[in-house]
């Protein structure tokens, strides 16, 4: 596996074939998909679908395991936020008052809709974040033509991201050398001395910014006037050129789109009502 | 040989600064020399580097007397962008020049802000990395790659824009010996390939020196000395007097020639030096006999 | 003979990403000794020394420090035996003020104000940071002012041992020796280990009195600075050349000099010796 800003990607992969502006597309729309499905089945086999093109572009799932608990703690809190703090709905089917809190079938609903709808997008990202390099998402903007200074903005906070993580390691290190340590110590004095991190990585940030700045002046970079309206070659996308299987797949994508929307308002598919889960779920719950 | 950077009574001070950076600075570079300029931290090398390119006065506020000609021209007269086609610098640190995600992009950011066309670009992108032997590195991005190999990278993506005048303000004070070696290994295959004017500061003398063709002093913003390498050297006093100490080679024999065992050049290099050592036996075992 | 006071046994070092940065250390370092930990970057020396102040626990062997293993030794507890000095002085100013940068350690480790006054104004007088700047903000300051509250901030939690990560890069010649004479005074007048991981060789023959050389992650030579400098085909393998003036002594070794020559006079004085003057 090969490490990256945001994760680990495979040495090797099918997907690599396709165009990076592909996958962010794909990451574009199909994660707007789960807006449009409030039954959770549809949303969980989208995840699965997700989950088989993961294992498809040999993405290591052993660092799935991380997102567990992201998604344990995640449920909980929208099952929570929905029904112990979901407040007193009188019109709701009451399902059972445990130390005199209402827990109504319809927030239990609600909550499970919302939790199938926000999982199949991390999963969009997360398969995206796993199969692409910070290169792919730079080409992705500039094959689109996003304007030069937005991807560049974009790859210097990348580059900018990178380092203040490895100067965060010294200066955490750095700060143990002079006995920091806050084992047993309170959550409000923890982020009290945490703020101390803020001191030395603005100094070094403030101290890179001016050799940042003589840098790009160095390689005649002009910001603004007659000399930064030069015409880019963008050398970097004569090695991206784009394939026919790359116009079917955005095409594909395009589609699935267009014929969820039809289906959604068109025929009213993919509601809550229509939904086997919840439909089983309710006979369970509501008496 | 024309010279291509004339600086004739250069001052500059600083703004909210007690004293000039610069004092009085006269100078003249002539095309195709390597130059290595020396001297205690505080004496102005750097301010005079990014006098070269415009740095100064563009980027920073101060007082400027005198003028800084380059190729002909005083550096206020290049419109944005022309001067540092002309005049290529590298700094000292390798992490806050590398500003783009991969290697391969770093060495064209350059030349796609000159307008080159992709031929050009490939062309010279081509040259660059066969220079500093670049090629397993084109598609790593920064954080996996060294210091040194990113110093590497800072120094072809400014030569690929090919400029006349290169300036390598420190380029290997924040690098391991090896790493130091092989972006000096570059400059000394630049110097046989090219017709490059190169400056070089630098405290590490045992690199520069062998590939120097003059050295200047500069010392508390004035500059002390200016000569050919090997009578720069000569000059031991004058040096140690403002915190310049030679390579171990260099002071070994400024000291045999003070004990009157030596008279000749003073030899730059280890190679050179240990020849001397044995010609000087030789010589003693000959007059024994 | 008596307990050394760092003992490595056995240790190795595995990064989470799987780079195995130390393999099997075994070494001793005595009260009073002034070594350079030399080594090509990517050879461990920065890792071994993060172990030995218990930044970093090994993952086999043991580091024991004064009798305290650090793997059952909290940090804050390590780092008041050994002091480690970042390279680059930004990563390591905390406060708005040098008297505060220099009290944070001492505060941290829960000493009184009065005791924290006087370890400050007495860490401040040994670094030679005038009083003056006691309110003055590190960020402002020269980059050897920096180094030196840096040092100050080290000294104030009175350890043993210092460690100083790169003490020369970045200095001019004048200050290099500086700042190491001064870490000279520290070893010789105060008794303090000193350990400084470098990549300058002159400082390293001009003061070091021991020298470990370090290779992929193992330990390829360990001696007196001339013993070291002699072994020209172990510090091949770590790709570190010794001073120059080291070289041309081992260049002309065969008309009678020391190849461990470590000085200009040193070598000025065998040349009046076999030239018989």
């Amino acid at each position: 596996m090969n490490k990256t800003l945001l994760g680990y990607v495979p040495n090797q992969s099918p997907i690599y074939a396709i165009h990076p502006f592909v996958k962010l597309y794909f990451l574009l729309v199909v994660s707007l998909f789960p807006l449009f499905i409030a039954d959770p089945v549809w949303n969980i086999l989208l995840m699965a679908v997700i989950v088989i093109l993961m294992w498809y572009s040999r993405v290591n799932m052993r660092t799935l395991r991380i997102y567990v608990p992201i998604a344990i703690s995640m449920g909980t809190i929208i099952l929570i936020s929905y029904t112990v703090l979901g407040g007193t709905h009188p019109e709701y089917s009451l399902i059972f008052q445990p130390l005199g809190i209402n827990i109504y079938w319809e927030r239990i609903r609600d909550a499970i809709v919302v939790y199938f709808r926000i999982l199949p997008m991390i999963f969009t990202m997360v398969f995206f974040l796993s199969t692409s390099r910070e290169r792919d998402m730079i080409v992705a903007m500039r094959s689109v033509k996003v304007p030069f200074v937005i991807t560049y903005v974009f790859a210097m906070a990348l580059r900018a991201a990178g380092m203040v993580l490895e100067d965060f390691q010294i200066v955490r290190q750095a700060e143990q050398a002079r006995g920091f340590d806050t084992t047993g110590k309170s959550i409000g004095y923890k982020i009290r001395k945490y703020v101390m991190y803020m001191i030395p990585l603005f100094a070094l940030s403030l101290r890179r910014s001016e050799e940042f700045t003589n840098a790009l002046i160095a390689r005649g970079y002009a910001f603004t006037g007659e000399a930064s309206k030069v015409k880019r070659a963008d050398y970097i996308l004569t090695h991206y050129p784009f394939k026919t299987y790359d116009f079917i797949l955005i095409a594909l994508i395009s589609l699935f789109f267009v014929t969820l929307l039809v289906l959604r308002y068109g025929f009213g598919f993919f509601s809550v009502d229509q939904s086997l889960l919840i439909n089983f779920l309710r006979s369970l719950l509501v008496r | 040989m024309p010279a291509v950077i004339e600086i004739h009574n250069y001052s500059w001070q600083y703004l909210n600064t007690d004293t000039p950076a610069l004092k009085e600075i006269n100078l003249q570079v002539e095309e195709g020399v390597f130059l290595g300029i020396i001297g205690p931290n505080g004496s102005g090398k750097t301010s005079l580097a990014y006098s070269l390119n415009g740095l100064i006065p563009g980027q920073y506020h101060g007082i400027k007397h005198g003028t800084v000609t380059v190729l002909g021209k005083e550096v206020e007269q290049y419109g944005r962008g022309e001067l540092q086609q002309q005049v290529g610098v590298v700094f000292s640190d390798p992490e806050a020049q590398f500003t783009a995600m991969t290697v391969e992009d770093e060495l064209v950011f350059g030349m796609e802000n000159l307008g080159m066309t992709i031929p050009e670009i490939r062309e010279r992108l081509e040259w660059v990395t066969e220079l500093a032997q670049l090629g397993p590195l084109l598609t790593k991005p920064p954080y996996e790659i060294s210091g040194g190999q990113k110093q590497r990278v800072a120094l072809a993506a400014v030569l690929a824009m090919t400029p006349r005048i290169m300036v390598l303000d420190e380029p290997t004070s924040m690098l391991d010996p090896i790493s130091r070696k092989r972006v000096f290994d570059v400059l000394q295959e630049l110097k046989k390939e090219q017709n490059n004017t190169i400056i070089v500061i630098e405290h590490s003398l045992e690199n520069l020196i062998p590939l120097a063709d003059r050295m200047v002093l500069l010392s508390g913003g004035s500059l002390i000395l200016e000569e050919e390498t090997h009578a720069f050297f000569q000059n031991s006093d004058l040096l140690l007097e403002h915190g310049i100490t030679p390579p171990g080679a260099v002071l070994f024999f400024q000291k045999l020639v003070r004990d009157g065992l030596y008279q000749g050049l003073l030899p730059l290099t280890v190679k050179e030096a240990a020849k001397n050592i044995e010609e000087l036996f030789i010589r003693e075992q000959g007059d024994k006999a | 003979m008596s307990t050394p006071y760092i003992e490595v046994k056995n240790v190795s070092y595995q990064y989470a990403d799987g780079t195995q940065a130390l393999a099997g250390i075994n070494l001793n370092i005595a009260e009073g000794e002034f070594i350079a930990l030399i080594g090509q970057n990517g050879s461990g020396k920065t890792t071994l020394s993060k172990c030995l102040n218990g930044l970093f626990k090994p993952t086999s062997g043991d580091v024991i420090v004064d009798g305290l293993n650090s793997k059952d030794t909290p940090v804050v507890q390590m780092v008041k035996r050994v002091g480690y000095v970042f390279q680059n002085p930004d990563h390591q100013l905390f406060n708005s003020n040098c008297w505060d940068e220099i009290a944070y350690g001492p505060r941290n480790i829960q000493l009184d104000e009065e005791e924290v006054r006087e370890r400050v104004t007495e860490a401040a007088r040994v670094v030679g940071l005038p009083e003056e700047y006691f309110n003055e903000h590190p960020f402002f300051l020269s980059k050897g002012l920096r180094q030196r509250v840096a040092i100050a901030s080290i000294l104030a939690l009175r350890p043993r041992v210092i460690i100083v990560d790169e003490p020369t890069t970045g200095q001019d010649a004048r200050q290099s020796i500086e700042i190491m004479d001064f870490l000279c005074d520290l070893n010789e007048k105060l008794g303090h280990t000193i350990i400084i991981v470098t990549h300058d060789m002159p400082i390293v023959g001009a003061y070091a009195r021991r020298v470990i050389a370090m290779g992929q992650g193992r330990i390829l030579a360990d001696g007196t600075t001339r013993e070291v400098f002699r072994l020209s085909e172990v510090l091949a393998q770590t790709y570190i050349e010794p001073p120059q003036i080291t070289q041309l002594a081992q260049c002309v070794q065969h008309l009678g000099f020391d190849p461990g020559t470590l000085s200009v006079d040193e070598m000025l004085d065998q040349m009046h010796k076999l030239l018989g003057k």
